[in-house]
């Protein structure tokens, strides 16, 4: 009897020392225990998939486990398993055993050798519901555990996206590279209805990859990233080069950009394709929204500790609702129309400038009426930044007195 | 007379293979192809050709693999490696440095889908590089 007041109190132990049992108090936690399991798992072993009838809740003694989540798209493409997030010890994997319908919802598969506590859930559900009190305790410590793997789901999807981007982008490149081989003679004489159909399907395919690639570089789009390119440029370069990759659309519709720049572009320090890809992305969009035969306006100045560089056009505007979400993931103003996009431009080009710890903000332009005639967009750049070089150096061993 | 000049090409998606050897036929090249890194080390052991095309993701031994093995190897030092691919180069330099300490010894970088011209202006160039 002894003996197994003792391993009882071994098993509450672990269970007290878990992020969802802590609160409870010694009597609950010994009455949990006796319908308590030790479980152990070798590396690479799959613990339960997906879809499974959730029978136990697992608090990780010692090991690893790792939440995962299958990925198919189309019924070609390889199934991966995403990683959604890791249980360490004293962590809890297999919620779905408290939560109706009681089916996990991911998969669960040990990464290093591990042993576990297996809670029945059967029993626990039952136990909970005749103790309110720790019933109670139990629902708010998931709530709040669910609460985190919520907010990461962000990253998650990101990590979808990127895989599935990829998975996108592999017959879209056979695709691609079959019309350019027709296009180019390489499968026969082309008449030329042929090749102007076929020359249409280069630029529907490449705006569709571009827009993947959109998707990928949101994924890859961390701060630390974007810091570790930072490096001396002339700024005024990389307007040109924007003002280049934004001719031809700009032609397409007779748009007149001006170009009014400071008296002398001065050297800065940020992440120069970056910087480039901010520039051309607000040109395009400015492009893109203003009627043909418009103007568009780039302008740049020095402002005390920033440079300012804006981009203004004579579209319709941003609907004053939609404003302050138009630098979200996905978002795209309720009258962009046809326009194409996936909406990822502007948020890509906010994420760049939060890495320089800049900023880019928008307003509406309106006539005496209050009649919205165009949008302006402005980038700040500090000026006070520093390349990865600099960062080294700023932290060099201070030398001693006798040098 | 001089010889014709030998292509490896290896890629496991055969609409790419069809078309990048379309393109390369319009030359007088030797060309041979592999599916998969695997047959690709096979294919090289049986004779070494002028220029090696590699795609990067592919089933068995990816393209990552390939040069790894390729590059501790003496037989193929003067080979010059095309890669041809859907990756990302800066992304696959970061992983191949991770993974092996090195960086990416290749003479060309090539995201697909690459223009004809330009694939075979690249090709004529690296049939001439020399280590």
């Amino acid at each position: 009897m002894e003996k197994i007041n003792n391993s009882l109190s071994v098993v509450a132990d672990r269970l007290r020392n878990s992020e969802v049992f802590f609160n409870l108090p010694d009597k609950d936690l010994l009455e949990i225990a006796k319908f308590c399991q030790e479980e152990v798992y070798q590396d690479g072993q799959t613990v339960f998939v997906e879809g499974d009838p959730a029978y136990k809740l697992l608090v990780v003694e010692r090991g690893k486990l790792a939440i995962e989540k299958k990925i198919q798209l189309g019924r070609h493409s390889t199934p991966r398993n995403a990683t959604i997030a890791y249980v360490n010890p004293n962590q809890v994997a297999g919620f779905s055993a408290i939560a109706l319908p009681h089916n996990h919802s991911g998969t669960i598969t040990a990464v290093e050798p591990t042993r576990v506590c297996a809670v029945d859930g059967m029993k626990l559900r039952e136990y909970l519901d005749s103790h309110p009190d720790a019933g109670y305790q139990v629902i708010s410590a998931i709530t709040s555990l669910v609460r985190g793997r919520y907010q990461s789901a962000t990253n998650t999807l990101t990590y979808f996206l990127s895989i599935v981007s990829h998975e996108l982008r592999t017959p879209l490149a056979a695709v691609e590279n079959y019309l350019q081989t027709i296009l180019g003679g390489f499968a026969g004489e082309l008449n030329k209805k042929q090749e102007r159909m076929l020359k249409r399907c280069v630029i529907r395919v490449t705006d569709l990859s571009g827009l993947i690639s959109d998707v990928v570089d949101l994924a890859r789009m961390r701060p630390e990233q974007i810091q570790a390119d930072f490096e001396w440029f002339d700024p005024g370069e990389v307007g040109h080069e924007s003002i280049e990759d934004t001719r031809l659309a700009a032609a397409e519709k007779n748009i007149q950009i001006h170009i009014q720049p400071p008296a002398k572009f001065k050297p800065i320090v940020g992440g120069r394709r970056r910087m480039r890809q901010v520039f051309t992305n607000l040109l395009n969009n400015a492009i893109k929204f203003s009627p043909p035969n418009a103007n568009v306006y780039f302008r740049a100045r020095y402002e005390e500790d920033q440079l300012i560089f804006e981009v203004e056009d004579t579209g319709h505007g941003i609907p004053p609702e939609d404003l302050e979400y138009i630098f979200t993931d996905f978002f795209r103003a309720s009258n962009v129309g046809d326009s194409p996009g996936a909406g990822l431009g502007l948020s890509i080009a906010k994420k760049i400038m939060d890495a320089h710890h800049g900023d880019i903000v928008v307003k509406n332009l309106t006539d005496d009426d209050g009649k919205i005639i165009g949008s302006l967009f402005s980038v700040h750049i500090p000026l006070n930044l520093s390349t990865p070089e600099m960062r080294r150096n700023e932290w060099m061993p201070i030398k001693s007195n006798k040098d | 007379m001089q010889e014709q000049p030998s292509i490896l090409i290896v890629d496991d998606d055969p609409d790419i293979l069809d078309g990048i050897l379309m393109i390369l036929e319009s030359k007088d090249y030797e060309l041979r192809i592999a599916r998969d890194g695997v047959q690709c080390l096979e294919v090289l052991s049986e004779e070494v050709p002028d220029l090696l095309i590699l795609d990067l993701l592919m089933p068995r031994m990816d393209g990552w693999g390939v040069i790894r093995e390729v590059r501790n190897d003496s037989r193929y030092a003067n080979m010059p490696i095309m890669i041809l691919t859907t990756v990302i180069e800066d992304a696959s330099r970061r992983r191949y440095e991770l993974e092996t300490g090195h960086s990416m010894d290749i003479q060309a970088y090539t995201e697909k889908p690459a223009k004809p011209a330009e694939l075979l202006s690249q090709v004529e160039k690296l049939l001439l590089w020399k280590k």
